[in-house]
């Protein structure tokens, strides 16, 4: 729990020891053996957990670490998520001894301050033995808990200044020991999480790495632990050469880019920033966050550092060919410098919860942005600058807590990218996550939906447009607690390349009454019954400068009203003749290339 | 004579199976894009040629022609379906373009959209809303529809989808929509939700619909002319076609949501091979098709394949009627191999058929997995290939293993032999990808192998996967018109009801029911069916407050539509048991505190006709299979001179030790080191492996 603790985890790990060689086609082989054992884990996990996140919207991760703690592979979830299991598995690898390692069992961990992310982010994870009784990998498995045992149901406090007010921190807690389940602790795990569905839920994660060790038992057993060592190094040490080739084909030079977020949770203090440079120098990348906030008054906005090198990374994948491996590989060609005590490395014992939403996004959105001079081709924030989830929680007639999370449809943040609008729902990162429906959600909760279409003229514009955002509006049926933290009014998600930026995310509370507003900062309120509330999802940003973009797809975006006739003139100089309602609208060229002339004049000046 | 014939057409080949008494005859010709209904009637008048009648004759004396299209596919694959609109509730305009979020790939920011079927600008919104329970929040808005109707008119549209929020709980405003439209708009079909898929949740539901509309006019035109032609031809019963679902329904049936003939191939084919399956004694079959572009995995578990709905994306849209499933891998004959970020990789590419692998001499110059087995002596320029229609060559092939030899730094023939590695690694990852889902072993199953290629890898998959039993069917190659024939008249439908287990309404129940029983048995006796021919299976499907997803079971099963005098008080009671013994199944654990609820009733209705008989056993006497000659090939192990077996020659009774390889018609069974293949009673292939452990 300090500093000293980060240095150790982050370090660069050793290969394993093994004088065993294997030939590509067999590491890939073997690699792909341990992806499928992960994706049998995560489709367990899925098949028998109950609540929603995990079996519906498949917010579940699966990856497995080596006995070194590098990242080997993994298969399934998304990436933010997948990339930071190797740092609570390294804390517990530091203890091998003194907690009694030994094979069958299964530890828990989520603690912020020992390698994790937000706390609800449950780390699931049991060690693999070879025959000599050596300890060979780890499998983890990860997901989303809809609780934490802390002071707001859900997680979430806006005014949190540390962890304890969020829940239970576990840096790494066994909870099966050598095939035997130690129940009093899984009950006092249990008693401190508000889900009613967590027991099982647990109990589904506990039983999805056992399944999952006794597939790896088989897979050493068919290839020999020394041959899965030489392919788990040589897959490691692949992927790294990957990815030096991809960045030694970059020019040398520093790129920088700031990103804000509008203010911190309480909504005191503003413009807080996020520095990125990231330095090319021959096949060396360097992520240098030097110049990140670090004013320690700040309240909410602290990101875990195992989550920083996750986000960072997400979107240094994105920038590079889908196809390379993702393993510790990408971690051993890139470095990451984080200054300690920022808002990307807090001091211990900060709040973690919304951490995880920004910076976290925001540390994203900057390397993208400096990514961009020299990717644009793959310049796509992989980002959920939402705020948090516009979380509406009560409790029902038995006084069990519920939560219609808003994992509710919507487009956000879906960017353009160098020949391409941004389309569906959401960045290509998120793309696992299946989001819930009306017909499912409302005889669940007492909420009654009543919109959530795309907003006309919300485009990041741009030659190539970000997709529009999303009006949900809602009325709560009950008392409803909804919690809102508003971030990109000022500091709207970047556009690319000239490419104009999204629109902001916006809130309003009491929709229809004298009560009707905005919220502006941040809020967690009890609504009455009948209370409407709309919450419009920021849109995606765009791609170079909106002149540029062809006027024949600017009218299909006008009959499609996404734009509209006034906007297609004043942001794209689109000039038409005949009407949507007729369709017969056409581009009148000559008005447009005068109007466009005009326009770039302007903007120019 | 009471002939029944399956009909199966394909890219290349139109395949005909047809049942006389016990005998099965096959026979394939080529297919004709052009107008497919053309290469049907050549095939039909080939088969009464066979049988010395006239195709009017012939056609007289059919039972049944049992048909399974691929129009609704293909449909898709080209994106040439009918001008669609949709009709959808206010506020719910996007939910099409949205895809509840999902990508299918994470890693790739450049990931292309899928073409919309529905543009915004056709995708209109009506004033309504109708709530959980049934009731109406929000009146239709009558004018707001005719609004829609004439800007949907002005476009051109030529299809129309119809899905409002919760009709499948109560569908008057979807009905009443319907009927706008078609006073507005007449001629055009119209698709509406609560009759596709009655079922939450509303994207899929939706997709489900505007997929229907979208390839409603191509499918029932296809039909219609087909009908026509075989009517004129003589045929006087129904046309029966097969569906996703595995089981086959009238003409009249599918017209009212031809989506349940997409996907109806694949579907074919898994139901020929329970049929097979389970004749020769096996009830755990794990299916592998591997054609020309892909490579398809089923199961059939307990001697069946059932349907299931849900989250089915095909050719990246979702339909969610209830299919068969298939899972595809893009690992077929033709797949690509290539090195990428210094990694040997074969597919997703394909060379299809045109220009196709290098060694069909047709202008393909990228390598291929069946260059490959060329390459491995697995194949041959000497041998007939796909029925003796072409040679292979070898012109070109080696000059393309040795590129990516050159790549990795070893030969052509490593490289070759290292492809043959990464596409049977590529198809156990599949494999076990589907296992897991089902929660099943692959080694406590037998491994089925058919489709042209199926048959080369099938051993080293059993291998790789732990199974010890290979099953290579004589009629593999056409065995999903061999399907159609095995599967029986099904009708599978449902009605959504949301209550509580324990406050279910028996009426309620009764009418839902009896609604179902009374549609499926029109069907069936204009199918020419007599009630207490049909089987009426009552289902429920349930789920725990929270979950999604509901699982089906029987509540009563009777012969004809019955008294229903199960639906009584304690039904509700009954239904909890019943639901709480098949949650533990699929699950592994209930939850023994709360209350399941009732999300609808189900009634599959079905009716058996008869099917191919299947012998078994191995009664001749074993002997050596003659051993026509030798060729360099490697199978895993190196090169190594291999007994070539000539498979039209083999007899039951006849016995192949690997390492050989066995030539058939129209496809190449390997024999793998380790493994002995044996040709039983029925003159189909019965592969095991001799080693427990290698």
């Amino acid at each position: 729990m300090s500093f000293e603790l980060n240095r150790r985890l982050a370090a660069r790990r050793e290969p394993l020891a093994t004088s065993e060689t294997v030939d590509p086609v067999t590491a890939s082989i073997i690699r792909g053996g341990m992806e499928t054992v992960s994706f049998e884990a995560a489709t367990y996990l899925g098949r028998a957990a109950s609540s929603a996140i995990i079996n519906q919207s498949n917010e579940r991760n699966a990856s497995i670490v080596d006995a070194h703690g590098r990242l080997a592979g993994s298969a399934i979830g998304t990436p933010h998520l997948s990339f930071v299991s190797q740092y609570t598995v390294r804390y517990g690898l530091e203890h091998v001894e003194d907690y009694d390692w030994g094979p069958g069992d299964v530890f828990l961990a989520n603690d912020p301050d020992a390698g994790g992310g937000h706390l609800p982010d449950y780390n699931v994870y049991a060690p693999v033995y070879d025959d000599q009784g050596e300890l060979l990998m780890v499998q983890c498995l990860q997901a989303h808990q809809g609780d934490t045992g802390g002071k707001d149901p859900g997680g979430f406090t806006l005014e949190a200044t540390d962890i304890f007010t969020e829940g239970l921190a576990f840096p790494s807690v066994k909870l099966v020991h050598r095939g035997v389940l130690r129940k009093d602790l899984f009950d006092m795990v249990v008693r401190n999480n508000r889900f009613p569905s967590f027991a099982g839920d647990l109990a589904a994660m506990i039983g999805g790495v056992q399944h999952a060790v006794r597939l790896l038992d088989k897979l050493v057993a068919k290839w020999g632990a020394d041959k899965v060592r030489a392919a788990i190094n040589y897959n490691i040490e692949h992927t790294e050469k990957c990815v030096r080739e991809v960045v030694g084909s970059w020019p040398d030079g520093t790129y920088e880019a700031d990103v804000f977020i509008d203010h911190d949770a309480v909504g005191k203090h503003k413009d807080i920033r996020v520095h990125v440079a990231c330095t090319i120098k021959g096949d060396q990348l360097t992520v240098d966050l030097t110049g990140t906030d670090d004013r320690q008054e700040l309240v909410g906005v602290w990101n875990t550092y195992g989550n920083t090198l996750s986000y960072v990374m997400t979107q240094v994948v994105a920038a590079m060919d889908p196809d390379i491996v993702k393993n510790e590989g990408f971690f051993n060609a890139v470095d990451i410098v984080v200054p300690e005590g920022c808002i990307a490395q807090p001091p211990p014992n900060k709040p973690a919860a919304l951490g995880s939403f920004h910076p976290a996004c925001e540390i994203t959105e900057a390397v993208c942005v400096a990514l961009s001079a020299i990717v644009p081709e793959r310049s796509a924030p992989q980002v959920y600058k939402m705020g948090m989830p516009n979380a509406v929680i009560g409790l029902d007639e038995q006084g069990r807590m519920w939560m219609d999370q808003g994992v509710d449809s919507r487009t956000h943040d879906a960017s353009a990218i160098q020949g391409m609008d941004g389309w569906g729902s959401c960045p290509a990162a998120l793309g696992n996550l299946l989001l819930s429906q009306v017909e499912d959600a409302e005889p669940r909760f007492p909420v009654l939906n009543i919109s959530r279409e795309m907003v006309q003229d919300s485009e990041g514009a741009g030659r190539w447009r970000g997709q529009p955002g999303s009006l949900n509006v809602k009325k709560v049926l009950a008392p409803t607690t909804a919690m809102a933290w508003m971030v990109t009014y000022e500091h709207p998600l970047r556009g690319m390349c000239g490419g104009d930026d999204a629109s902001p995310y916006l809130n309003h509370f009491n929709v229809g009454t004298p009560q009707e507003h905005r919220v502006e900062l941040s809020a967690s309120e009890v609504l009455p019954p009948e209370t409407v509330i709309a919450y419009q999802y920021g849109g995606g940003a765009g791609f170079e400068p909106a002149l540029l973009r062809d006027p024949e797809s600017v009218k299909e975006d006008v009959l499609d009203e996404i734009v509209s006739v006034a906007r297609a003139r004043e942001k794209y100089g689109v000039v038409f003749t005949g009407s949507v309602e007729e369709f017969d609208l056409a581009v009148d060229v000559a008005a447009t290339s005068a109007l466009r002339e005009q326009l770039a004049a302007e903007r120019a000046a | 004579m009471g002939y029944r014939v399956g009909i199966d057409i394909g890219g290349t080949f139109t395949d005909f199976a047809m049942l006389k008494g016990d005998e099965v005859v096959l026979y394939k010709n080529l297919s004709t894009p052009e107008d497919r209904s053309l290469g049907v009637m050549s095939g039909l008048e080939k088969l009464a040629e066979m049988e010395g009648l006239s195709l009017r004759e012939f056609l007289q004396g059919c039972d049944a022609v049992v048909h399974g299209t691929t129009v609704a596919d293909n449909t898709l694959i080209e994106m040439n379906g009918a001008l669609t609109g949709l009709i959808t509730t206010e506020g719910f305009r996007d939910e099409m373009e949205y895809r509840r979020g999902y990508k299918e790939n994470i890693w790739d920011v450049r990931l292309a959209p899928p073409k919309q079927i529905t543009p915004r600008r056709r995708r209109l919104t009506v004033p309504e809303r109708i709530l959980h329970d049934g009731s109406v929040l929000t009146p239709l808005d009558e004018d707001a529809v005719r609004a829609a109707c004439h800007r949907l008119k002005k476009q051109n549209v030529e299809s129309v989808a119809i899905s409002l929020l919760f009709s499948f709980i109560n569908p008057e405003h979807e009905k009443r929509v319907a009927q706008i439209v078609a006073e507005e708009m007449p001629g055009v079909q119209v698709s509406c939700s609560y009759q596709v898929l009655p079922r939450s949740p509303e994207f899929d539901r939706t997709s489900t619909t505007v997929v229907n509309a979208y390839v409603a006019p191509r499918v029932n035109s296809y039909l219609q002319r087909l009908v026509d032609r075989v009517r004129e031809a003589g045929y006087e019963k129904q046309l029966m076609v097969m569906q996703a679902s595995g089981g086959v329904m009238t003409r009249e049936y599918i017209e009212g949501a031809p989506i349940r003939v997409l996907a109806s191939g694949p579907a074919g084919g898994v139901i020929g091979s329970a049929h097979v399956g389970v004749a020769k004694g096996y009830r755990n079959l794990l299916c592998v098709d591997m054609g020309g572009t892909s490579y398809d995995i089923s199961m059939v578990l307990d001697g069946a394949a059932p349907a299931v709905a849900g989250w089915n994306i095909h050719h990246r849209y979702l339909v969610g009627v209830p299919m068969v499933q298939v899972e595809t891998l893009g690992a077929g004959g033709g797949s690509i191999c290539h090195v990428s970020n210094g990694l040997v990789q074969v597919g997703p590419a394909s060379a299809g058929s045109e220009p196709g692998p290098i060694c069909y001499g047709r202008g393909g110059t990228q390598p291929t997995i069946t260059d490959a087995l060329l390459m491995l002596g697995i194949l041959s320029p000497d041998m007939q290939f796909a029925g003796g229609s072409f040679s292979l060559s070898k012109d070109g092939v080696e000059e393309a293993f040795q590129a990516i030899g050159d790549e990795m730094g070893y030969s052509a023939e490593e490289a070759a032999f290292d492809c043959f590695r990464v596409v049977n690694a590529n198809m156990s990852m599949g494999v076990r990808r589907i296992t897991a889902g089902k929660g099943v072993d692959p080694m406590d199953t037998c491994m089925l192998a058919y489709g042209g290629n199926g048959a080369a890898f099938a051993g080293i998959q059993a291998q790789e996967l732990g199974i010890d039993k290979v099953l290579v069917p004589k009629a593999s190659p056409t065995f999903s018109a061999l399907g159609t024939l095995v599967a029986d008249p099904k009708i599978d439908e449902e009605r959504s009801y949301l209550v509580p287990a324990d406050q279910s309404d028996p009426e309620r129940l009764h009418d839902l029911w009896s609604d179902l029983a009374q549609r499926a048995l029109k069907f069936f006796t204009d199918a020419g069916f007599a009630e207490q021919q049909v089987t009426f299976r009552y289902q429920m499907n349930m789920r725990y407050p929270g979950q999604n997803w509901a699982l089906s079971f029987d509540i009563e099963v009777s012969e004809g539509v019955g008294e229903m005098g199960f639906i009584d008080a304690t039904i509700g009671q009954r239904a909890i048991e019943a639901f709480n013994g098949r949650h533990m199944e699929e699950y592994g654990h209930i939850r023994e505190h709360e209350v399941p609820e009732i999300t609808g009733v189900r009634l599959a209705a079905s009716a058996h006709t008869a099917s191919p008989r299947v012998d078994r056993g191995f009664t001749a006497q074993r002997t050596a299979a003659p051993v026509a000659k030798t060729r360099r090939a490697n199978l895993g192990e190196g090169f190594s001179e291999t007994a070539i077996v000539s498979g039209p020659e083999l007899r039951p009774g006849h016995e192949v030790t690997g390492p050989a390889i066995i030539e058939e018609t129209f496809t190449t069974i390997v024999v793998y080191p380790g493994w002995s293949a044996v040709v039983d009673d029925a003159g189909d292939y019965e592969l095991t492996r001799n080693r427990v452990a290698d």
